[in-house]
């Protein structure tokens, strides 16, 4: 081993000790999508008819082929399997390696651990290969777990472990790009933020292109892609894997080599000095200063979402034109073009609405985590009542959803107006602003969350992921009205219809009204977080005891 | 209950994290217009004390008022009139120093232009950087320039210095110092002596949550020994020996521990001897300080 990895060893054990279990949700989640779908396939779609239902269902949504991808066979279980979970599995495992790869780099650098391990024995490269090493293993196990667990609860050997590969696949190549966003970011937070918004702009893209129909040679620009054409339980190709570990071995070829180049604790961009004089005077503009990167990266990325979705709406009848079923459903008058097009473009805004609610989540989330990094607790002990401090983040964390959704919304409305398929601009507009007080739900039920239990921030997500489910795949497996109507977005009134349920909106802003007033409540009265003195934690902790 | 004098007054306060008792009664009383020293060992409270002085935790039982309010209540209005420099400043990584003070000079209420720039100045401070850039003593010098630069009543100090190195202590010492002559209070949590022994007009010990020892300097003093070293004409008869108490005798050397208000004592036994040397030390908070680290055993009162 090369004087440069010396104690990669004793580091990658002590992080797989302490980081390895932080990777455990995502293996859970990834296996239980798989087996979820396996699983329940039969019972749901027990004869060939429900399965030609079902394709006929997927045929005429283009928004779920955005998100699946292309569904090359729906007929089997693995076929069904690897539509359903392909894409979405291989996202997840990308992001838990790419937060695995920059909490054991950057992360501990921004927080000093790093500086202690650094000082020891420790080649200049030996965090970055553990790190590396960390997200590949834990990767490659996700692969594994996922193809085993699936074949025990009734998926086909060859297919089940060929789909558990892609998502290894993609963890390894994106454990690969998190090397080189680890070494661009000035600090963890960018680091990540670069390593999400490339998987999400290829994530989009691969499906965004799938659904257009573009030609070919898009699929195989996209990494993203590859993994598609391995096609589990349609061709079942393994070869596009050996791409994948070649895209990985590359990138972290130039991960390492920017390693090498750059400074301790700051990123290949270095910072500038800035104004000595500050601005913000309260607690609203710092809520507004903390949250400016991501609105602005966040308003331009809607501003992609709502083209996307526009072109979407305006070739609704191409979409939908190839697909029998719904071809017979309009030839006999079961449903009305001009009422298929207002539906559509309700789901579509439901999934701009939900997509929103995700950066008000992280506003509201971001409230705890600086209050466990002390940050809170000097502005606390200035002048400041509680509800005032989370009260401006809270406006925040409403206000920058509404506008992303009103920005997208817009754009659909536009372009849809403009393709002469009897869709007004005011309707588009209308059924935008229908759609906010939904997304407002799911962000004022993680103001709950961190307001009364903050201990467990990872329910603040509860609200998004439930509308997800809920929404995308809620009418496909045909779940009853009741369950459907967990998700706010159930409650939007389709404003083309002659005659929209406006009472919804009531009832879920009540519910609304209720968040809050729980949040609000729980942080006025509790305990602010407090670290009484600094221990060291983790991984420095480890090697400091040994080291004695 | 509350005489006016009192700026801070704690009556049995206790608290408690889960299982974990961290505050276990703590009597605390700081006068107006005084440097109080708040001393102990890591872990003993000093921390916890001061979050529920500043109403950041919820007291489970005991009394206390804080500049005539109530910390957790009225909480606003009090902060008005205090100022905080945390013992862990954790700075906002993309702002810059100076606006990271402005900010919390402006959530307090405004701050003194003037006194911002001479003590920025005086710190040696560069307000440019960005939060992540700056080292531990840095940070620290941020959270002191935007505690001191607003003109308040009371200032509540957690280890401040911690990070500082010896210049900048000084500064510091000074800096408050001259916030006293201006009527400030000033709370100072600190586990450095030197520190605590030029600054406070008045010390508590804190061990284990509770308040052990409490006074000025000179009385805490009186409670522990003075050390006496002479050279004498002729050897200390077994008499004297035993009038001294706590002696060592090496030839005509004594070494010898007495009480404080002793040494007068000591001095008669001693001179008949024909002193031809003599040192007295008084003793050192050091001494009264490491007993708080001892095990628990003599000097833990109730």
């Amino acid at each position: 081993m090369s004087e440069s990895l010396t104690g990669t060893r004793p580091l990658l054990g002590a992080l797989a000790k302490h980081d390895g279990s932080r990777f455990a949700p995502w293996v859970l989640i990834v296996t239980a999508l798989s087996a979820s779908s396996v699983l329940v396939y039969p019972w749901i779609f027990p004869d060939a008819a429900d399965r030609a239902a079902l394709a006929a269902a997927v045929g005429s949504n283009p928004a779920l082929g955005l998100i699946f991808g292309p569904a090359y066979d729906l007929s089997t279980v693995d076929g069904f399997n690897s539509w359903r979970s392909l894409a979405l599995g291989g996202f997840l495992t990308a992001l838990g390696a790419i937060f695995l790869v920059t909490r054991a780099t950057r992360a501990q650098e921004d927080s000093g651990q790093a500086e202690l391990l650094a000082s020891g024995v420790m080649g200049r490269s030996s965090r970055l290969m553990a790190a590396s090493l960390l997200a590949l293993g834990a990767s490659l196990m996700l692969g594994l777990v996922v193809g085993l667990v699936t074949v025990l609860f009734g998926g086909g050997w060859e297919d089940s472990m060929l789909l558990g590969f892609t998502f290894a696949g993609t963890g390894w190549m994106f454990t690969g790009i998190a090397s080189v966003t680890a070494q661009i970011g000035g600090d963890s937070r960018s680091a990540n933020s670069m390593a999400v918004g490339t998987l999400g702009v290829l994530f989009l893209a691969r499906g965004f292109l799938y659904s257009v129909e573009a030609p070919e040679w898009t699929t195989w620009v996209n990494p993203l892609g590859w993994m598609q054409e391995t096609r589990p339980a349609s061709g079942n190709h393994w070869w596009p894997l050996a791409l994948a570990v070649g895209f990985s071995v590359v990138a972290l070829a130039v991960g390492f080599y920017l390693q090498a180049q750059r400074d301790f604790g700051q990123g290949a961009i270095a910072p500038k000095p800035g104004p000595g004089r500050g601005r913000y005077t309260t607690t609203w503009r710092l809520a507004l200063r903390q949250n400016r990167g991501p609105i602005v990266t966040w308003s331009i990325a809607f501003v992609a979402l709502g083209f996307v979705f526009g072109f979407f709406v305006t070739s609704i009848y191409d979409l939908l034109g190839s697909d029998l079923a719904v071809q017979q459903a309009i030839a006999g008058g079961a449903v009305t073009p001009e009422g298929l097009v207002g539906a559509f473009m309700a789901t579509i805004l439901s999934m701009v609405g939900i997509v929103a609610a995700v950066p008000g989540v992280q506003t509201v989330v971001r409230i705890r985590t600086e209050e466990v990094n002390d940050r809170v607790e000097p502005i606390m002990a200035t002048a400041t009542p509680r509800w005032r401090y989370y009260a401006s983040n809270v406006i925040v964390a409403l206000g920058a959803p509404t506008i992303f959704v009103l920005i997208a919304g817009t754009l659909v409305a536009v372009l849809a107006s403009s393709a002469d398929i009897g869709v007004e601009l005011g309707d588009g507009v209308l059924q935008a602003v229908a759609t906010v007080p939904a997304v407002w739900t799911v962000v004022a039920f993680s103001v709950a969350v961190i307001g009364a239990r903050p201990q467990i921030p990872v329910a603040a997500w509860i609200g998004v992921l439930l509308s997800f489910a809920i929404t995308l795949l809620g009418p496909t497996f045909n779940l009853p009205d009741w369950a459907l109507a967990i998700s706010s977005f159930w409650h939007v009134p389709k404003v083309t219809l002659p005659d929209p349920e406006w009472i919804g909106l009531v009832w879920i802003s009540l519910v609304t009204i209720v968040f809050l007033a729980v949040g609000f409540a729980g942080f006025g009265k509790r305990d602010l977080a407090t670290t009484p003195s600094t221990p060291l934690r983790g991984p420095a902790r480890l090697l400091a005891g040994a080291g004695e | 209950m509350v005489t006016g004098s009192a700026v801070i007054e704690t009556e049995g306060l206790t608290k408690s994290y889960g299982t974990f008792q961290a505050l276990k009664g703590v009597d605390l009383r700081v006068e107006r217009g005084q440097v109080h020293g708040f001393l102990g060992p890591n872990g003993a409270g000093k921390s916890t004390t001061i979050r529920v002085l500043l109403g950041l935790l919820r007291a489970d039982g005991g009394t206390v008022r804080l500049l005539d309010g109530d910390p957790w209540d009225d909480v606003t209005e009090l902060h008005r009139r205090l100022a905080y420099v945390p013992g862990d400043v954790s700075l906002w990584p993309g702002m810059t120093g100076g606006e990271a003070i402005d900010l919390l000079g402006s959530l307090r209420g405004g701050l003194d232009e003037h006194r911002r720039t001479e003590l920025i100045e005086r710190f040696e401070l560069d307000p440019t950087k960005r939060g992540r850039q700056y080292s531990k003593g840095n940070r620290q010098k941020v959270a002191i320039v935007a505690a001191l630069a607003s003109n308040v009543e009371l200032l509540i100090m957690d280890e401040p210095t911690s990070g500082l190195d010896p210049l900048m202590e000084s500064v510091f010492q000074d800096v408050v110092q001259e916030a006293k002559a201006e009527g400030a209070t000033v709370l100072l949590s600190s586990h450095i002596l030197a520190e605590a022994e030029s600054l406070a007009d008045k010390l508590s010990l804190i061990r284990d949550g509770r308040i052990v020892e409490s006074g000025t300097l000179a009385e805490l003093r009186d409670h522990t020994s003075t050390t006496i070293h002479a050279v004498l004409g002729r050897p200390l008869d077994s008499a004297a020996v035993a009038a001294l108490g706590d002696a060592q005798v090496d030839g005509s050397r004594v070494t010898a521990q007495v009480e404080s208000t002793r040494v007068g004592d000591a001095m008669e036994v001693l001179t008949p001897f024909g002193i031809s040397s003599l040192t007295v030390t008084p003793p050192s908070l050091e001494h009264l300080f490491l007993r708080l680290y001892e095990p628990d055993d003599t000097d833990a009162g109730p």
